[in-house]
């Protein structure tokens, strides 16, 4: 909504206020001014006759223009298609004046051998309109006069308004709010009493409303002897400068009410009007309809329709029918002001893909009980902007279902108990009164409650609420005092938000990067992947490309990867936490939701590419190893627990000669390998890329660790070197030394794997250490070195190993 | 191995005294001369061990050296295998003699030992100086957290330790907790506000985390202090906007919950997260699901001028001093009843902002859309 600060000073004549204030004023009170910026016309600018022109010698399409300035005869150069007779006024802007609008300073100029001091201009060379035509005509003024003293400059004011506040999208609306803000009177425009003249008798127009609850109030009026006809300056100007383009006077009269009012407006040719029979109703089948825009309109049942004896001529409240619209020949006009239910215009509105001046207020409800003076204004204006007009008194209203004023409790108690403070009741109703509300005298007979009635140009205040919340904004809202609450403690419900806390933690720890990802991915992507086919799809997707919701976290990942090599990074360490979502399917699924909303399975993905970090070395392409200790201290650091990494073929988007399930505690948490070289190609991924799937909530669920007593005794320790066929899984042989070596072995570890060399074709050097210890006295070499040679024997009958030269 | 000597020593004192022979000297000017023999020896060995130990210029060298006169089978053994030949009553003054001299040279080995790892470490501490330019080994790469999370987790421990705990809920919901519930009429423009993303089985992706307020109050008797952080998504995809982001959402019902509450939680938030004495600014707005409402605008801490604490402008509060940075307001009755709670009996106030929004201003991050594309190059300066 775009205001105008002359307006407003015209409906606040006590207004001191500079327009800087007024913003800061209405922001204040959640009017919210958004922006502000100076109309009008450089202070220059004067008013000159036109005495004579003559075409340029050289120049076609030039002419010579001698205008009179007050002062001085000058010759001008114009290019201008409508220069006037003599006679006629135009607008100079003399040598030196600048022009903001087009950024431009008047010099002396030599055009064509003719020198030209000053340029004659157009609204859009001002910066009074976009665009234009030709130079401007004035219809009033005298030579010499300031331009700017026929055209006054304003200060325009861009206001974001919260749906709930119809009231703000006029102009009287907007004084009524900062003429109880300031504490100063407003009054609406003065209209001329047309008692005693020709009434709306005369047109004998006949209203019908069909459907009363979409239509509760409709309301017209007329006015005859209308000659059609461009507005005179100031009401051009004033449409202009709020970005409403000036059509003729009658349609500009709508627009100037409904920017003073808040209330759109329509008018009819009269003449057009079939039957001169007005009908509100809702759209049948056999209805059709062409719109101002020029689209014919397929109708739905749900439409209002405003129609004349043979059919449609207007969607209610939100646009005119091409038919019935104000033509140059119009001459007898009837105005409507009528009230349409919010919702049903909001449908209509939406359903053809309409958003007008006229949807946009009555989707936010527009004051239903104004039609009296909407109308007489708009009847008076148009007697002023059409000189010879004959108004006609008095209007013609039809009602359906009725509205009323709802009358509030307002208790003086309650403002403290929501707000904190004491506002003294007489302030709360004086507040209250001056936004137009009436109190009723109090029922208990003292100040602790009464009874107020809102307005009807107020559709948000319904509830004792809405009335305190005017209270202490026209008061302040900043002058609430800063009190803290005692907050009883109360426990976390859920435990997502811990445990993607703790996963975060783990994985920075680890070198990884966190990655927000869309939750939304294609379907495409998804089958690439291998993962699980989505079943929660969108409905209204912005695009293709986030069509449905994720089921495998590795998507956002593997597009950031994708991002990253393009930019010529070639490695990443990426992690991100988030949810897939699947419909839920089984019963017993669907009897933990009552609404059947999708599982949401809060996980964890990570995904190293490209090389591995090295200290002043060659670097390593990261490998299946890499991923599986992201895999195991992501467990261990979140649970406490050990991973037991399990080889599974069973994962189809990982390589299969690498792929393994991660458990924990026997429980599935997730999975670990290189992305199968399918993947790779399917995304253009190039090569080196592992990935680690993590289940969040089952690592959310930690043993807390038990502390074990230290040892007593020392421990002895043995390394043996096995040489074993490379098919041999090392950790195979490792737990195969584990359990020969039986309780007395305290720890085994792999600490060299070594092939090539002495190390027979196909056969691998597995170094491993064996701690002895016992619990109960210090081992001597010759109990540990018995039970040590029994573990080699044990393990080379078990795995066909030797033991190492 | 120096001790046992030493005793070897003094059970060399005991026999002559078992012995039937005493005072029987025999052939006395051989003893004698024996005794003067060893008596020479170990002056000898005395006099001339210095120089031997500083003649040993390693520490390997030393011990040899320690070893030849010390030993089991060393100079001073040597000399006192003699001692048997030598009058008893003459042989404790000898060994008194003998454990002087180890004595000597023992002091004299440790001496030397410390003079050689003194020299050794010297020479360590004077060698060339390491190459600190060298880079640094990183005991793991870095990682990064991401500034949304960063933020998220920032404001989740602020309202922790003000005492609200954390409400998990779904982010795909149904229309009744999302707008139905929350005051949002049908068919009004106020959810114009969040244009919003529809599945196929007729739910909807969250559209603010406001949700959980529903969900909370369905479920729970009051008192309680909740926070909702969380994703939510609007269908809205420019530069200043993503269809997926995040905010976080606070709010506190109890009894006698009043406004004056709500901006003492805020103005303890401002000075949790931009500094002590942080300004607070409400300005009225319009939320379906509270009344009264305002946005909140927190004084700017990029400008601030640390000695007057005024606000001088600068870009990031696009010189007003102020960052416009959430939107709060008390309950409205009509979400309580919704939700079976008794308007009359509790209030609440409920607070949200916006994750991209706070972690654009904290970090100076130009572009909303860099928060979502995840280039390395980003998400390494967290």
């Amino acid at each position: 909504m775009l205001a105008s600060y002359n307006w407003l000073k015209e409906l606040c004549p006590g207004l001191t206020l500079s327009p800087s204030e007024v913003a800061d004023k209405l922001t204040g009170a959640g009017i919210e001014v958004e922006g502000q910026k100076p109309y009008g016309a450089p202070d220059e600018c004067i008013v000159v006759k036109v005495l004579a022109m003559r075409p340029h010698p050289t120049k076609s399409g030039l002419r010579l223009v001698t205008v009179d300035t007050g002062a001085a005869q000058q010759e001008i150069v114009c290019g201008a298609p409508n220069v006037p007779e003599p006679g006629g006024l135009v607008v100079l802007a003399p040598l030196g004046t600048h022009l903001p609008a087009k950024n431009m300073t008047i010099g002396k100029r030599d055009i064509g051998g003719i020198p030209s001091e000053g340029m004659l201009c157009s609204d859009s060379e001002l910066g009074l309109s976009e665009e234009s035509d030709g130079i401007i005509i004035l219809d009033q003024g005298t030579r010499g006069q300031r331009f700017t003293e026929l055209v006054p400059n304003d200060v325009i004011f861009e206001i974001g308004l919260t749906p709930n506040r119809p009231d703000g999208l006029g102009h009287i609306g907007l004084a009524r709010e900062l003429a109880a803000l300031v504490g100063i009177h407003w009054k609406p425009p003065f209209v001329v009493e047309t008692e005693g003249r020709d009434t709306i008798e005369l047109l004998s127009a006949k209203v019908t409303v069909e459907d009363g609850a979409r239509c509760p109030v409709y309301a017209a009026a007329g006015a005859i002897n209308v000659k059609v006809g461009p507005s005179p300056a100031w009401a051009r100007y004033r449409l202009e400068s709020l970005g409403v383009r000036a059509i003729s006077n009658v349609v500009d009269v709508t627009n100037l009410v409904m920017l003073e009012t808040g209330h759109p407006m329509h008018a009819f040719d009269y003449d057009h009007v079939q039957d001169a029979h007005i009908i509100v109703r809702r759209a049948l089948e056999t209805d059709a309809m062409k719109t101002l825009d020029g689209v014919t309109r397929e109708l739905s049942e749900d439409d209002l329709l405003i129609c004349d004896g043979r059919g449609p001529v207007a969607l209610a409240g939100v646009m005119g029918g091409a038919d019935s619209e104000i033509g140059n020949d119009t001459t007898r006009v009837l105005f409507e002001c009528a009230y349409f239910d919010p919702r049903g215009v909001r449908r209509t509105a939406r359903r053809h893909g309409l958003h007008t001046e006229s949807s946009h207020r009555f989707e936010r409800g527009v004051d239903w009980d104004d039609h009296a003076y909407v109308l007489a204004r708009a009847v008076d204006l148009t007697s002023r902007l059409s000189p010879g007009t004959k108004a006609l008194a008095g209007h013609i209203v039809v009602h359906g279902e009725p509205l009323s004023r709802k009358v509030i409790r307002l208790r003086h108690a309650k403002i403290r108990a929501l707000l904190g403070i004491d506002v003294p009741m007489a302030e709360a109703l004086a507040t209250l009164t001056r936004l137009g509300c009436v109190v009723h005298s109090s029922s208990a007979g003292n100040d602790t409650e009464a009874d107020v009635q809102a307005p009807s140009h107020r559709p948000d205040l319904l509830r004792e609420v809405d009335l305190i919340e005017e209270v202490i904004r026209v008061r302040g809202i900043d002058t609430v005092p800063a009190e803290l609450p005692a907050v009883r403690p109360t426990r976390d419900v859920g435990g997502r938000e811990a445990a993607f806390s703790r996963v975060r933690e783990a994985a920075v720890s680890l070198g990884l990067s966190e990655a927000v990802t869309f939750a939304f991915t294609t379907k495409e992507s998804l089958a690439k992947l291998h993962a699980p086919t989505p079943s929660v799809t969108l409905k209204n997707p912005l695009s293709e490309l986030q069509a449905v919701m994720r089921t495998s976290m590795l998507v956002g990942l593997i597009d950031a990867l994708g991002n990253a090599r393009r930019h010529g990074e070639r490695s990443a360490r990426l992690f991100t936490v988030g949810n897939t979502y699947e419909a839920r399917g089984t019963a017993s699924e669907l009897r933990e939701s009552a609404d059947n909303l999708p599982v949401e399975t809060a996980r964890f993905a990570a995904l190293l590419a490209g090389d591995s970090p090295a200290y002043l070395q060659k670097a390593r392409p990261v490998d299946v190893w890499d991923a599986l200790g992201i895999a195991e201290e992501m467990v261990f650091r979140v649970t406490g627990a050990r991973a037991d990494l399990r080889r599974d073929k069973t994962f189809a988007h990982l390589h299969p000669r690498g792929s393994a399930a991660i458990y924990v505690h026997d429980t599935l948490v997730g999975r670990v390998g290189p992305l199968h070289p399918d993947v790779l190609e399917a995304f253009d991924l190039g090569s080196d890329v592992v990935v680690v799937e993590l289940d969040v909530m089952p690592l959310a669920r930690a043993q807390p660790v038990r502390c074990a007593p230290l040892p007593r005794f020392p421990k002895n320790t043995r390394d043996i070197a096995l040489v074993v066929s490379d098919d041999v899984p090392a950790g195979d042989v490792l737990r195969g030394v584990k359990k020969a070596a039986g309780e007395l072995c305290e720890e085994v570890s792999l600490f060299d794997r070594f092939t090539g060399e002495s190390i027979p074709k196909d056969h691998a050097s597995l170094a491993f250490r064996v701690v002895y210890r016992s619990k109960d006295k210090t081992l001597t070499d010759a109990e540990v070195d018995a039970v040590h040679t029994r573990v080699i024997a044990e393990i080379s009958a078990a795995f066909g190993t030797t033991l190492r030269a | 191995m120096f001790s046992a000597e030493v005793r070897w020593l003094s059970s060399m004192r005991d026999p002559p005294i078992r012995d039937g022979s005493c005072g029987k000297p025999q052939r006395m000017s051989e003893a004698d001369d024996k005794k003067a023999e060893i008596d020479r020896a170990l002056a000898a060995l005395e006099a001339a061990f210095p120089a031997r130990f500083v003649g040993a210029e390693t520490e390997q060298a030393l011990r040899d050296e320690n070893a030849k006169i010390l030993g089991k089978k060393g100079e001073l053994s040597a000399i006192l295998k003699e001692l048997g030949r030598v009058a008893p009553e003459a042989r404790k003054a000898i060994g008194e003699a003998a454990n002087a001299v180890k004595a000597k040279v023992e002091a004299g080995f440790e001496a030397r030992l410390r003079e050689i790892a003194m020299r050794k470490r010297d020479a360590e501490l004077n060698a060339r100086p390491f190459d600190l330019t060298l880079p640094a080994r990183i005991p793991a790469p870095r990682g990064h957290r991401h500034p949304i999370s960063i933020v998220r987790e920032e404001l989740v421990e602020i309202f922790r330790s003000m005492g609200f705990a954390v409400f998990d809920g779904p982010d795909i919901d149904t229309e009744e907790n999302n707008f139905g519930k929350l005051g949002y009429p049908p068919d009004h423009p106020a959810t114009d506000m969040q244009d919003t993303f529809y599945t196929d089985k007729g739910h909807l992706l969250r559209s603010h985390t406001s949700n959980i307020q529903i969900r909370a109050m369905s479920t729970m008797k009051p008192p309680f202090a909740f926070i909702a952080p969380g994703t939510v998504f609007r269908r809205d995809d420019d530069m200043t906007h993503s269809p997926m982001f995040h905010q976080i959402e606070a709010f506190l019902v109890d009894e006698h919950v009043t406004l004056a509450h709500l901006r003492g939680v805020l103005s303890e938030f401002a000075a949790r997260l931009f500094g002590d004495g942080t300004p607070v600014r409400l300005r009225p707005s319009y939320f379906p699901f509270v009344e009264p409402g305002a946005e909140v605008d927190l004084g700017c801490p990029f400008c601030k001028d640390e000695k007057t604490g005024k606000r001088l402008g600068c870009g990031v509060c696009k010189h007003t001093g102020f960052i416009e940075i959430m939107g709060c307001g008390m309950i409205h009755p009509t979400v309580f009843e919704a939700c079976g709670i008794d308007p009359e009996k509790y209030s609440g106030f409920a607070l949200g902002l916006g994750l991209e929004r706070t972690a654009m201003v904290r970090y100076g991050i130009p572009n909303l859309r860099m928060m979502f594309e995840n280039d390395p190059r980003f998400l390494s300066q967290f």
